[in-house]
This record gives structure tokens, sequence and C-alpha cells, in this order.
């Protein structure tokens, strides 16, 4: 498909499910992962310009020859937009789906949302003065943007995943074992994880990649959460847990997010929530979840010669630092 | 056959100085972030040739000590790896986190040394 051809499809789709012209302005491609591809342009659209995001799953991202497909959560890009619809509804800071794009718009599997201004960046998020106002009330904001999340009703998304935590451990367990993955210390995290998991845990919606990295943010803090496609259901604690894994500190040295403290975290969530958080039961998710980021470097490194460059083979080479962080974590280094 | 010179080592040295101080500060956005990863890379590579090899006798009399029979360093890891995942060496056991934390610290010192520090 030519640039005309692409511009024209999607002037015809913004016409169509949006509003007529639909003319196209500045469409700019902004990222082309291994899953999607994300664009952004504006469009005139009764009698108004107005700022959006498109998202494109590339056809790899569905291929039902992938042996790993069903293994962990990933969602198609219509379930992706149907969750990011429920999380608006349910008081949620998420993009606002605006088309699902259909067979025949010509454009694959994909949809439109509205574009919110402001900085992902994590590294500049935590440096720069102009956001200092905002790194003191993210925390906090993080606690009350869960406990809406875990209030979706499982019954509005029903496609999600259903995990137990014993359930995800298995599901990673599969991957390695997939690659042919040995290694003492994966091992050891995923039998600790296997010993410690929780057993009596609540069952929500899981964003499941909630952390730093994954929220436009303005000079007063946290305007929309991003990147819903690995939603699922199980322990919402798995979310508080993630935030805090040390990786998505990207440096910075506070607990949450490099931003914030863990009390400011679990207070505004037991605010919101009603719901009280057990800070041990949130360590055990911020220990597995540095194992299995683990195993996320490996297959992003193992896949990355044949597919995706340097840089995925980069991110195979940093599967010892979440490990190192996780016998930290489970010896009290921390 | 003597080795060849100038060594690796050195190869990969002078690759480095290259991408870092004549060819990065004419790049900018995609492909000046491509180039530092590339240079990290490289600065891995060199890493690895200095540091491995006494790291993987050091690995091998650790692993010999823990599961009692000598082996190739690679397999006896494995084996480990087997054990632990079956059970039959306990997770809590001093030696195997010993073990653990010293091989994880050696990776580190390869991929990223600040790592630790942080």
């Amino acid at each position: 498909m030519t640039n005309e051809d692409f511009s024209a499809r999607l002037q015809a789709a913004i016409a169509r499910h949006v509003g007529a012209p639909g003319t196209i302005h500045d469409l700019n491609r902004l990222t082309g992962g291994a899953n999607k591809t994300t664009w952004s342009f504006d469009a005139d659209v009764a009698g108004a310009r107005e700022q959006f995001i498109l998202q494109l799953a590339s056809p790899r991202a569905n291929d039902e020859s992938n042996p790993l497909a069903g293994v962990s959560p990933h969602l198609i890009a219509d379930e992706d937009a149907r969750l990011m619809i429920a999380a608006v509804k349910a008081g949620v800071p998420a993009p606002r789906v605006r088309a699902i794009l259909k067979d025949d718009d010509g454009l694959g599997p994909g949809y439109v949302t509205e574009r919110v201004a402001g900085e992902t960046l994590a590294t500049k998020i935590l440096r720069e003065e102009r956001f200092a106002a905002a790194r003191a009330t993210m925390a906090k904001q993080c606690g009350t943007i869960l406990a809406a999340i875990h209030r979706i009703p499982v019954a509005e998304v029903p496609f999600l995943m259903k995990l137990t935590p014993l359930e995800h451990i298995a599901a990673q367990r599969r991957i390695i074992e997939f690659y042919g993955f040995h290694s003492p210390a994966l091992e050891l995290g995923l039998k600790w994880a296997e010993q410690h998991a929780p057993r009596n845990s609540r069952h929500t919606v899981v964003h499941g990649d909630f952390r730093a990295g994954n929220f436009i943010v303005g000079e007063e803090g946290i305007r929309c959460v991003l990147d819903w496609e690995i939603g699922q259901s199980g322990d919402p604690m798995q979310d508080l847990g993630w935030v805090c894994v040390k990786t998505w500190r990207f440096g910075g040295k506070k607990p949450v997010g490099g931003f914030g403290t863990r009390e400011d975290l679990f207070e505004a969530y037991e605010k919101a929530s009603g719901h009280s958080v057990d800070p041990a039961h949130v360590r055990f998710w911020e220990a597995y979840g540095s194992v299995r980021w683990g195993i996320g470097c490996f297959s992003m490194g193992t896949r990355g010669t044949e597919e995706v460059g340097i840089e995925r083979c980069a991110i195979g080479r940093r599967v010892e630092e979440p490990l190192w962080d996780f016998l930290n974590l489970i010896e009290g280094r921390d | 056959m003597p080795q060849s010179a100038p060594k690796a080592a050195v190869l990969l040295e002078a690759a480095v100085k290259y991408l870092e101080s004549e060819l990065m500060p004419t790049l900018d956005g995609y492909y000046r972030f491509q180039t530092r990863v590339t240079v990290n890379v490289l600065n891995t590579v060199r890493r690895e040739l200095e540091l491995r090899g006494a790291q993987a006798e050091a690995e091998h009399s650790r692993l010999v000590a823990i599961l009692g029979h000598d082996g190739e360093v690679e397999a006896l890891s494995v084996e480990l790896a087997e054990k632990i995942r079956a059970g039959s060496i306990s997770i809590d056991d001093p030696s195997l986190r010993a073990h653990v934390r010293q091989s994880l610290a050696d990776a580190l010192a390869i991929n990223n040394p600040k790592w630790m520090t942080r």
C-alpha cells in the first residue's frame, strides 16, 4: 500500500466511524513494534480539527502458528479497544476509543483513539523540574487509578484470560520450556514463586503492564494509562507489585516507579477501593514480577536475532538485572 | 598457531572508539540510539572476553561441589536447574543461594556492571 492509499483509506475510515469529511493532516508513524504500529494524525471531523492516535496490529501478532499463542495473555486489537472502553466507563484515565476498524476499512485490525498530550519517557518525568509536582502526586494517583481498574466488571470484558497466581507461574514455565532455557537462577525464582503464591486472592480485571513508561504525564500528574494489550483477570495485587519492580524505576530511588512511596500507593488504593492492602502480598508480586521480567528479557532477546535486530539482542543480556533484584528482595537486601 | 594481532579486545576497542567519537556525533534520533546500543553490545563482548574464562572456572568448581561430580560447566548448570525444578535441592540451601548470587554477579559484571550499585 502506498502512503497515498493508506491516507485515503484512513480518511474513509474516519469519515465512516467518527465523522465526515475525515480529511487527514500530519500523519506520522510514531513507533513500529513487533506487535503493533502506532501513528499520530489530525482529522477534520464535523467542522473541527481533532487529534488522534491510530494503532494497527502487525499481522504476526495474531499468527496462529505461533506455538506460544494463548499461553500468556495477549489481546487482539478489537479486545484491546473494548477493554479501554470498559475502563473509561469505570472512571479510568484510559485512551478514549473513537473507532474500531472493520475488515472492509482495508487497514487491518486496529483502532483509533483520542490523542492525549504529555510526556511518556520515564527518565524525563523523573528528572525534569517541571514534573516535580506530578512526581509528588503520582504514587497516590496510581493507587486511585488501580482501584478503578479493579472495579471494571469482569463480565463486561469476558474475553480476558483468567489466571490464578499459580496458573500465571505455570504459563511462565511453559515459555522457558519452549525456549529450552535452563538457568538455576530462573528455576530458583519460579520455585520460590510456586511456594509463596497467594492462595486466597481476589479476582478482578488486571491491567498487566501498569508501570512508568506506560503513563502519559503532564505537569499536574498522570493523564492517561496506555498499553492495555496484556490485560487479564486475576489477583489485583499483581498490578500494585508490578509498578514497584526496580526495572520500572528507571534509575529513580523511590519504590513506586522511581517517583513515590509504597505508603502513598497503598493508602490511596485502600481509600478508593475499600480493600485493605497487605504489603507482603504486594511484595510477592514485586518479587515474582522481577522473575517474569527476566523471562521477558530472555524471550525477547531470543526472538531478536532473526526478527528485530540489535536492540532486542541487547535486551536478552538484561535477564540478570531483575533476577539480581529478585534475589535481593527475597533475602531482604533491597 | 600463534594468536593473530591485534588481539580481539584491541579490535573491539578500536571499533567502539570509532563509533563513539567519530560516528555518533554525526547522528541523531533513531540512528544515534541504535549506534549507542551497538556500542553497549560491543563493550559487553569485550568484558566477556576479559572476564568469562576465570568466571567459568570458578563456576565449575562451585557446581562440582554442589552436585558432587565432574562435567562440562554448561551441562552441570543445566543439571542444577533441573534439580531445583524437581525439588531435589532446596531453594533455601545456603550453597545454592551463594552459587546463584555469584553467578548473577558474574553475569552482571559482563552485561551491565552498573546495575549492582544502583
